[in-house]
């Protein structure tokens, strides 16, 4: 397969900065990690000089055991026609990130999310506080110390189940007179 | 004359009209509304039992929750159902408004539809089809024929349950009140 | 003179009924035809009084203020004020209400009166689709009132009078329909009429997809009732005034009743086939081909 493109494109990040790793995933999509002072000034190298014009997506995960959230942004070419994914982390406990809605303004709705479900703020950035969620007073639920059930127990309410409540599967089988295959059995109750 | 009987001719006259012209508001909540165009139109065609859409809740009866309701959302069905003159009725539409479905344990969906408003009749099944949504509302026909679909009635005698249990989950409530 | 207003009253009251029954059997059959265009079954041509008499029944607890109040009377006030100086049948075969002494000026002006009430009721719920429901309607009303005017001038011109029976007579004198002796003002009040029907593509008024039914989104219950009452006895009204202008009037109400249906069946049909415009599409068709045939309608009248 054909990977000068991708190989091409990784070889200039990494002349022009310093990357912690880089990774050719597969045809059309690479896979950079940098430190947090390098974002902004990748992403608008990539934009303005390599025309990857196109915002694709924000994305975070929660690292609660090593203590970080990895935030990944992820530009496109529709020329290159290749997707960039640029993974940074931050630390947990302070969780800031450096405002790009000035490079891309559709980041501003990203960040919005990103500032209500993990809770990571964006200093100088305008925009509303409620987006998804209204009036919320817990910590932000996309944490992965959010203990959802608790939460659900505490503000919803139940109902409980039947008496008679049977299990779906064996009752079809006794009905039609099949036997229940031994690897179907564990998702018996 | 009678003035009981004469009364009673004239609630079986308005139930009959009551049951054969439901308008439905056009307010779809959750993934349950895009089974809403497949009843109305040529195929299930709800509009032989009277069915209808409305566009505004001055001029429906019927208020469907077409699946989960996120608790922003509920905020504003329940000025939705407010606005609604009586007699108005609530169809619970899916899994979601009886027990929570398959958001059972999101943060963010209220799982029990009778504790916020009165369901006057549940329709069953993620996503019910078009067969059983017809089938729930010939169901509700049914109660409004007996005269027992009395959910608004509930709702103004126990509005102090239900507004409980409402701002249990709305804590901003900053909502008009309505002398409906 | 007693027994002249009982026979009055009596008038009043007969002929009413029947533009209402009518006019609701009319949109009873136009739901049912236009399901059956969408190969669906349709509810029962009857079901618009099943749904009036819900709309009655409904509580009304709330409203806007008095204007609310008087905009679906105004409505009804001018319809039924619009049907009493309209023959229904020709001249002594039914009762003739006020007929002698109507004239086709006036009304122009009692026709448009129910519109401007129910605007200034809808005016007052405060609602923003309502404001805009208004404004479109009454864009579209300058839009159809000029080729539908203009017609009028083309068959005041050559019958020499403004007097609807007068030209129901004139007809019947030289035999021929004005529809034929004058075809292009009946094309442009043709034309006038789909606006006027406001069944689409000209339903911007209501458009629920847009607008949430417009200037009705205020109105429920008995509101929506009479408002309802009121377009069935209007669009008899419109239909009995079409068949009398241009159609030789009717002899007796079977024949009423073909003339009148076959007319609303053109904006009907003409309807189904066809998307709801955008307001300036829709004041630009006016302006478009129904106005040229008024203008071909009057010089046709003054040369020939």
């Amino acid at each position: 397969m054909e990977l000068h493109k991708e190989k091409q494109l990784l070889e200039t990040l990494q002349g022009v900065f310093q990357l912690k790793s880089g990774e050719i995933k597969r045809r059309h999509r690479i896979e950079v990690e940098v430190e947090k002072k390098d974002v902004v000034p990748l992403l608008l190298f990539v934009k303005e000089k390599l025309g990857y014009k196109h915002l694709s997506h924000i994305s975070c995960v929660d690292w609660i055991e090593e203590g970080r959230f990895e935030l990944i942004y992820m530009p496109w070419s529709h020329q290159e026609q290749i997707l960039i994914m640029v993974k940074v982390s931050i630390p947990r406990d302070a969780a800031e990130m450096e405002n790009i809605d000035m490079i891309w303004r559709q980041a501003n709705t990203y960040q919005r999310e990103l500032r209500e479900m993990f809770g990571i703020e964006f200093p100088g950035f305008v925009g509303d506080y409620d987006f998804i969620l209204e009036d919320w007073e817990d910590i932000p639920p996309m944490r992965r110390d959010f203990d959802t059930e608790a939460y659900v127990k505490d503000h919803y309410f139940e109902r409980p189940g039947r008496e008679d409540a049977k299990d779906v599967r064996t009752e079809i089988a006794k009905r039609s007179g099949e036997q229940i295959p031994d690897f179907a059995k564990k998702y018996s109750r | 004359m009678n003035d009981k009987n004469s009364q009673k001719i004239v609630d079986v006259i308005k139930n009959f009209a009551r049951k054969h012209s439901l308008f439905v508001l056009a307010y779809g909540t959750g993934c349950g509304a895009i089974e809403i165009p497949a009843t109305m139109t040529s195929r299930y065609d709800a509009e032989r039992f009277g069915i209808r859409g409305a566009a505004t809740p001055r001029q429906a009866d019927v208020l469907l929750i077409t699946g989960y309701l996120s608790t922003k959302t509920l905020k504003r069905v329940i000025r939705t159902y407010e606005q609604m003159q009586d007699p108005k009725y609530v169809i619970g539409f899916g899994s979601c408004t009886i027990n929570g479905g398959m958001y059972w344990d999101s943060y963010n969906t209220i799982k029990l539809l009778d504790m916020y408003l009165p369901v006057d009749i549940y329709i069953n099944g993620c996503m019910p089809r078009p067969e059983a949504v017809i089938e729930g509302f010939i169901g509700l026909q049914k109660l409004i024929a007996a005269g027992k679909a009395e959910g608004a009635k509930k709702y103004k005698e126990n509005l102090d349950w239900y507004r409980a249990n409402q701002k249990k989950v709305i804590k901003n409530w900053v909502m008009p009140d309505y002398n409906w | 003179m007693m027994g002249d207003i009982w026979m009055t009253l009596l008038g009043v009251l007969v002929t009413t009924l029947l533009a209402f029954v009518t006019g609701m059997f009319y949109m009873g059959a136009s739901r049912k035809i236009t399901a059956r265009v969408q190969n669906r079954v349709g509810p029962p041509i009857y079901q618009n009084f099943l749904d009036l008499i819900k709309l009655q029944a409904k509580d009304t607890a709330i409203h806007h203020g008095w204007m609310q109040l008087l905009g679906p009377a105004f409505l009804m006030v001018s319809a039924v004020g619009s049907l009493m100086f309209i023959p229904v049948l020709n001249k002594g075969l039914f009762f003739e209400n006020f007929t002698a002494d109507g004239d086709i000026i006036f009304l122009l002006y009692l026709m448009v009166f129910g519109s401007l009430g129910m605007a200034l009721g809808a005016g007052q719920t405060g609602n923003p689709n309502s404001a805009i429901g208004v404004t479109r309607g009454l864009t579209q009303m300058v839009g159809f009132e000029i080729p539908w005017v203009m017609a009028i001038v083309a068959l005041i011109l050559q019958y020499h009078t403004t007097n609807i029976a007068e030209i129901l007579e004139a007809q019947h004198r030289s035999g021929v329909w004005s529809m034929f002796a004058n075809p292009y003002a009946f094309i442009a009040a043709l034309l006038a009429a789909f606006g006027m029907f406001r069944y689409s593509p000209f339903d911007i008024v209501g458009a629920p997809a847009e607008l949430a039914s417009g200037p009705v989104s205020e109105n429920g219950g008995k509101f929506l009732g009479t408002m309802m009452s009121s377009h069935a006895v209007f669009a008899f009204v419109k239909l009995v005034l079409y068949v009398d202008l241009f159609m030789g009037g009717a002899d007796n109400l079977v024949e009423l009743v073909i003339k009148t249906f076959g007319l609303y069946l053109i904006p009907l049909t003409y309807g189904m086939v066809n998307p709801r415009y955008r307001t300036e599409q829709a004041v630009r068709y006016f302006y478009g081909w129904p106005t040229l045939f008024g203008i071909i309608a009057i010089l046709y009248a003054v040369f020939y």
